[in-house]
């Protein structure tokens, strides 16, 4: 989980396109969105999208997107658990 | 002399309902939903959610897209009551001619004929060839509150003696950008716009045309529908795409058009809401309007009828909200079963006839441009005004008298001063109401010579300034994290708005600009094509919201008002090579006498995949800013947004041009040089005007053909702007015009002039 959860940061850095940003100055547990590292709703739509893309999970309605971009780790659990349920 | 009124004296629509004002009317008495699942294109979606088409076949022509054919279908239905021509067109809308361009992009199409009517702007021009309208032409983008914003520039060309007759709405054909736009955001409802509802999740896509025909009298012409009383604007200046949490900017706009209407908020009877069905934007407006009124009148969406026709939708409601005082009614907020009771408003569940003296309308929109206007009884005013209560055709006859009646009394009182300037305005009509002039407090510009002080410096030394800024070595005090999500031209715009307000001795925090008004050609086109090229490579799967967020005209405008805090008005206009001019001039318009200083800009991006097909000429960009400070008598450096209209094919537009100006002595004798912008798409036409200025004026001063210096693209003139006020300041002509014979402008100004499908002046003095 600790490895996935090290990817997903890289990718939310490429996709949001956080240049000065590395994967350790994302908070794993901290907030992810409305923190200081000045992501909001635009930045999540764009982390589902990017989600459906790479992981073909989708995330399709805002009540979900709230509860699952908590943090990185409530994204990477959410991810994993919807891959599994779907045998990828 | 009492003031100049605006009377709605027709109105037309087009929208799901169908053709004609008539099936609108039944569409709101039948309280019934006209959305329909989509069917115009193909949808990756199953099933497809409802949409707002078009009710009926369509008469197209399919030479032209299918909004330009909307907007020809209400504006004839506007002008037929009153079988008269307007002297003034202002259009709003957000996509103009993308749902032709969709196609022929998907079909690898690269010829540029085909891609003709693609800009917005060009449907503005399309109705104006069409109506044989010979003067001022703008079109305006503000997103979802494009419509609304047009009417607030047509009332004050009326108020401000620029135009008598004038057409205003909105326009927008449904088309693939916008349907996936809102589908990357997520703010599709899948089962119906339901504004206000509890379980509401988003909105309806819609298409639609709507006219309002404005004519400027003293007193209602007989049978007038409805008087335009007042309008506000204002920006959130907090997001790109979510409302103020609060409905601040909202509450501003609904404040700003009451009092320019004059009434307070217990004069209104009916608030026709925004009311789109997003979680956020219904929480938003109902708490703006429980903060202004105590006691809220009766009010309602009317989106669960139509669908959300984007930038046709203000004037689609303002053709209803017209329809609701001239017959006695106002609608349901269909859609709505189980009102939200968090939102604290009670929307009306089913019609109520009566008689209603005035309407507020909301309109909102992206980048938190917001407008809001109010509509009235034409007759609450005077006692023995006749309404006709179902009457739909004002009497020409009527209007007619009130034109004549207004032109007696017009007649001659524009006048020159004792100093030879013109007093552009209706005498009587009061110091605010005239158009406005512009002290210029700062410039700033980018070009392919680099930033402001490198243009200018090139620009002196007699070089060439024609290619493209390389942005990565500008310098700026603008963060990479303010920067982040910005591409090309909604970065050049902050750019540009930064160095301006610096250059006027602005603090970023302590000197927001009261308003800002954008024109650009084109809107940003990197957002565009890689929104669409997602679209078509994922066969719509996969599209990205910021780039459908950062796709719409007024991104860069509303980018630079988050970022300068800017909460008045938020203005884009786009009319290709005239774009800069229709900025100013809406600023011109819009601004007061006492009102803050205000940030003009003009940008436009070269983009290699779609600028070779849509502006084949374009071979270069940037742009340029302006921090001005309008005043009705300006002094000391100025500018003068002198004359703006569109000039039928064979027309010569010169004539009035010149009369505009004040007569060929005051030309020959306030002006050193003409700085002369003649598009290389209509060389042609310009050169014909440059000669028949020549001959009509006598001038004998230097004439610039600046295009082969700035290089050629549509934001080139507020470039020559920038260049025009650094000749004037220090008086001295650059090699590229002492060569022409005279060396310095001695005491002069310079007219800078657009020459071809459109001729504008503005004036550059002191």
């Amino acid at each position: 989980m600790e490895d996935f959860i090290e990817e997903l940061k890289r990718k939310i850095i490429d996709t949001l396109e956080l240049a000065d940003l590395r994967p350790e100055d994302i908070p794993t547990d901290g907030v992810l969105i409305g923190s200081e590292l000045g992501l909001d709703s635009i930045d999540v739509l764009e982390l589902v999208m990017m989600i459906e893309k790479d992981y073909g999970v989708k995330i399709e309605n805002r009540e979900v997107g709230a509860r699952v971009f908590g943090s990185v780790r409530s994204l990477a659990v959410y991810i994993d658990g919807h891959c599994r349920r779907a045998g990828k | 002399m009492k003031g100049i009124r605006a009377f709605v004296c027709g109105a037309g629509v087009v929208n799901a309902a169908g053709i004609g004002l008539e099936k609108t009317w039944e569409a709101l008495r039948n309280e019934e939903s006209c959305l329909k699942p989509l069917s115009i294109f193909a949808v990756s979606h199953v099933p497809a959610p409802p949409a707002g088409e078009i009710g009926e076949a369509l008469p197209l022509n399919g030479a032209v897209p299918r909004t330009h054919s909307l907007a020809l279908l209400a504006a004839r239905e506007a002008l037929s009551a009153a079988s008269l021509l307007p002297d003034a067109i202002v259009l709003g809308g957000t996509t103009g001619g993308i749902s032709t361009t969709e196609t022929l992009l998907e079909s690898g199409e690269t010829r540029p004929d085909t891609y003709r009517y693609h800009a917005l702007g060009s449907v503005a021009t399309y109705l104006a060839r069409h109506l044989k309208c010979q003067g001022p032409v703008i079109a305006v983008s503000t997103a979802c509150s494009s419509g609304t914003a047009a009417l607030k520039i047509a009332l004050e060309m009326i108020r401000r003696g620029q135009a008598r007759i004038v057409l205003a709405g909105g326009a927008d054909a449904l088309s693939r950008l916008t349907y996936y736009g809102f589908h990357s955001l997520q703010l599709i409802d899948p089962a119906g716009a339901r504004p206000f509802d509890l379980q509401r999740r988003g909105l309806t896509v819609a298409e639609g045309a709507a006219f309002l025909l404005l004519v400027g009298a003293e007193e209602p012409p007989e049978g007038a529908l409805a008087e335009l009383v007042g309008a506000g604007l204002s920006c959130d200046a907090h997001h790109p795409a979510a409302p103020h949490p609060e409905g601040a900017g909202a509450r501003a706009a609904m404040q700003k058009a009451l009092s320019d209407a004059g009434m307070t908020v217990g004069e209104v009877d009916y608030i026709n809401l925004h009311g789109t069905g997003t979680v956020d934007n219904d929480r938003a407006e109902a708490r703006a309007i429980r903060d202004l009124f105590e006691d809220p009148p009766p009010l309602s969406s009317i989106k669960g009828i139509f669908g959300h026709a984007l930038g046709a939708a203000g004037a689609i409601e303002a053709v209803a909200s017209v329809l609701c005082i001239a017959r006695g009614f106002v609608p349901a907020n269909v859609g709505c079963s189980v009102p939200d009771t968090g939102l604290g408003l009670q929307p009306l569940l089913h019609g109520q006839s009566g008689k209603i003296g005035a309407v507020l309308s909301n309109s909102f929109g992206f980048g938190g441009n917001n407008a809001a206007l109010v509509l009235a009884d034409p007759s609450r005013l005077a006692e023995t005004f006749e309404k006709c209560p179902h009457a739909v055709i004002p009497a020409k006859a009527g209007i007619q008298k009130a034109l004549n009646l207004l032109d007696s009394r017009l007649h001659g009182n524009d006048k020159l001063d004792h100093s030879g300037e013109i007093q552009r305005s209706f005498s009587g009509n009061g110091g605010q109401r005239k158009i406005m002039q512009f002290s210029v407090l700062g410039t700033a510009c980018l070009t392919g010579a680099g930033s402001t002080d490198e243009t200018l410096g090139t620009f002196r030394r007699g070089g060439a300034l024609r290619g493209r800024p390389d942005l990565g070595t500008i310098r700026t005090d603008l963060s990479a994290a303010s920067l982040r999500r910005l591409r090309r031209l909604s970065r050049m715009t902050l750019i540009l708005a930064r160095e301006a307000q610096k250059a006027a001795g602005m603090a970023e925090t302590a000197g927001s600009p009261g308003g800002i008004y954008f024109g650009t050609g084109w809107g940003p086109l990197t957002e565009t094509s890689d929104f669409l090229d997602q679209l078509f490579a994922s066969a719509g799967q996969f599209t990205s919201p910021t780039d459908f967020i950062g796709s719409v005209h007024n991104a860069p405008a509303s980018q630079a008002a988050i970022r300068l805090k800017a909460t008045g008005p938020n203005i884009t206009a786009t009319g290709g090579d005239y774009s800069f001019e229709q900025a100013l001039l809406s600023a011109a318009l819009i601004t007061k006498e006492g009102d803050d200083p205000v940030l003009v800009i003009a940008a436009d991006e070269h983009h290699d995949r779609l600028s070779p097909r849509l502006d084949p000429f374009s071979a270069a960009d940037g742009g340029a800013a302006f921090f001005l400070r309008p005043l009705a008598s300006a002094t000391g450096l100025r500018l003068v947004p002198a004359f703006l209209s569109y000039v039928p094919e064979g027309e010569d537009g010169i004539p009035p041009l010149i009369e505009a100006l004040g007569g060929s002595g005051r030309i020959c004798k306030r002006f050193g040089a003409v700085f002369a912008g003649i598009p290389a798409s209509t060389r042609a036409r310009g050169e014909a005007c440059v000669a028949s200025f020549l001959r009509r004026t006598g001038f004998t001063g230097v004439i610039f053909d600046y295009r082969c210096v700035t290089g050629e693209f549509s934001g080139a003139s507020a470039i020559a702007a920038v260049l025009a006020v650094d000749v004037v300041s220090r008086g001295v002509f650059p090699p590229h015009l002492s060569g022409k014979g005279k060396a310095a402008l001695e005491g002069k100004g310079i007219l800078l002039l657009g020459l071809g499908e459109y001729v504008t002046a503005i004036e550059v003095i002191q």
